[in-house]
């Protein structure tokens, strides 16, 4: 990584070597390319100013747990946008591997339990449940990889029908066994203190444990992305298919693992939002790409294909995360929050292709 | 922590910059650079002016009063919303018996029946503890 403070005196020394129509050019540039973090920086002064609370080491708390809970879809969801492509089946894998992880960690004296003859929750059948739900959103990955990569359709039109048929098959999970459509609820306590037992305290307020398994899944992922081959690939599958196959890069592949590693990480966050949730309803998931999207272009993650970073994910989720815990602060309606965020997925696209034509 | 860049063989950087047209889910947006700043100003002002109208226009304020228990925090509904039950006070030596429209605790708000219509404070509603009483416990304010 650069050094920022260099980097800044840098700018500051071309700065001066402008001349006045460049100088103001700089500064309108400048505004346009970071409208979206200023706009964040306003509503934290604003937030901060009206809601003293804001700006305590317990928000701040919450915040970290919010961006841990978020980060990992958006980890998943960003090689697709690498790709140039999307997946809009995240929000719905989660929902289902979600409820998958549930049934299979109910408490064993639930009286609503799904399935009664499933063995006593220990941390050997936790870690069961995990890597098949992990499997599930795995497999989920697989198909939309395979069809994406065999068939070229589009990731919009293959990451829809199977947003589709997940929720078709969450539905008819949740009428199994006379469970007609109820939520799943009567989590078990060693799972709920596998993802969200106390990991440390911030002020008065605990983080859980998933903001560890969170912080071990940016660094395996920054690994993946920037030290294999197959991370390398993905760029370079990304920035031009054509040349990355005459490169002797195995396109086919490269995109079917790139979507199967994501659907394994959606499986990995339905797994926390049942214990984050308290309870898993047919509606868990509902959306969520929309968030991972969102805040993967706001990082930097470019739907020009090719380009991203993990830290700038990191970043994108902060950023969209701050905005939302403010704004939920301040009370504003969330009716209002679906039009601000369909504003800021558009703003950041604009900010996207502006930044990319500005610098041909 | 190094991070990836673009990564463009060197073959393909040369064609790249000579037709710089959008790649990826852009590939056929035609757009200036000029709509863009546009287009991003006016999602700016949608947002903040959406926010300005959302915190100008609340809804109807309900307030607690909770007579002497632990402090319950405002809340903002619309037109004919529900009251989101906080929750109950505490006060030694008593019990919590409910909210009611009145200081004086006879008009009780039902909960699963009653709406928001306008701007309203809620009484809390206490009964002396009769486990307190009997061991002592309670004063005589109420």
């Amino acid at each position: 990584m650069t050094n920022p403070l260099k980097k800044v005196k840098q700018i500051g020394a071309d700065y001066k070597q402008l001349d006045e129509k460049d100088k103001k050019q700089f500064w309108v540039d400048g505004i346009l390319n970071n409208a979206l973090y200023i706009l964040m920086a306003l509503f934290v002064v604003y937030t901060a100013s009206v809601k003293p609370n804001f700006l305590t080491l317990g928000s701040f708390a919450n915040l970290i747990t919010q961006v841990a809970a978020y980060l990992p879809m958006a980890l998943g969801i960003a090689g697709c946008i690498v790709l140039t492509g999307t997946d809009l089946s995240a929000g719905r894998v989660a929902g289902l591997t979600a409820a998958v992880a549930g049934v299979l960690l109910q408490k064993t004296d639930f009286a609503n339990k799904m399935f009664q003859n499933l063995p006593e929750v220990t941390i050997g059948w936790i870690l069961v449940a995990l890597l098949t739900v992990i499997a599930i959103g795995a497999f989920v990955g697989l198909v939309n990889g395979f069809f994406v990569a065999k068939f070229s359709l589009h990731p919009f039109i293959v990451t829809l029908s199977t947003q589709l048929i997940t929720y078709g098959i969450i539905l008819w999970f949740f009428g199994l066994n006379g469970n007609n459509g109820q939520p799943i609820s009567g989590l078990d306590k060693a799972y709920k203190d596998f993802v969200g037992g106390e990991l440390f305290r911030l002020g008065n307020v605990a983080i859980p444990m998933y903001v560890l398994y969170a912080a071990i899944l940016v660094l395996v992922m920054w690994f993946i992305w920037n030290k294999t081959a197959f991370g390398k690939n993905m760029f370079a599958v990304g920035s031009n298919a054509e040349a990355a196959k005459v490169s002797g890069v195995n396109v086919f592949w490269t995109t079917v693992l790139v979507h199967t590693l994501a659907g394994a990480m959606y499986g990995y966050a339905g797994f926390v939002e049942g214990v984050r949730s308290g309870s898993v309803a047919a509606s868990t998931g509902l959306n969520a790409e929309c968030d991972a999207i969102a805040a993967c272009v706001i990082g930097g993650v470019s739907f020009v294909g090719g380009t991203g970073s993990i830290s700038g994910i990191i970043l994108g989720v902060f950023v969209l995360r701050i905005i939302f815990v403010a704004l939920t602060m301040l009370g504003v309606d969330s009716s209002s929050l679906y039009i601000i965020k369909g504003a800021i997925i558009l703003c950041a696209c604009a900010l996207d292709m502006r930044k990319y034509l500005v610098k041909k | 922590m190094e991070d990836n860049k673009t990564v463009i063989t060197d073959d393909t950087q040369a064609e790249d910059k000579k037709q710089r047209e959008f790649r990826g889910l852009y590939k056929n947006v035609k757009i200036s650079v000029k709509t863009l700043d546009f287009i991003i100003v006016i999602c700016i002002v949608v947002i903040v002016v959406l926010v300005a109208l959302d915190l100008r226009n609340p809804g109807f304020t309900i307030t607690f009063d909770s007579k002497g228990g632990t402090d319950v925090v405002p809340q903002n509904q619309m037109y004919g919303e529900m009251l989101e039950v906080p929750q109950p006070p505490t006060r030694e030596g008593y019990v919590f018996t409910g909210w009611y429209l009145d200081h004086v605790c006879e008009e009780l708000w039902e909960e699963d029946v009653d709406v928001i219509e306008c701007d309203i404070t809620l009484y809390a509603g206490w009964k002396e503890d009769d486990c307190a009483v009997d061991s002592g416990r309670v004063d005589t304010a109420k």
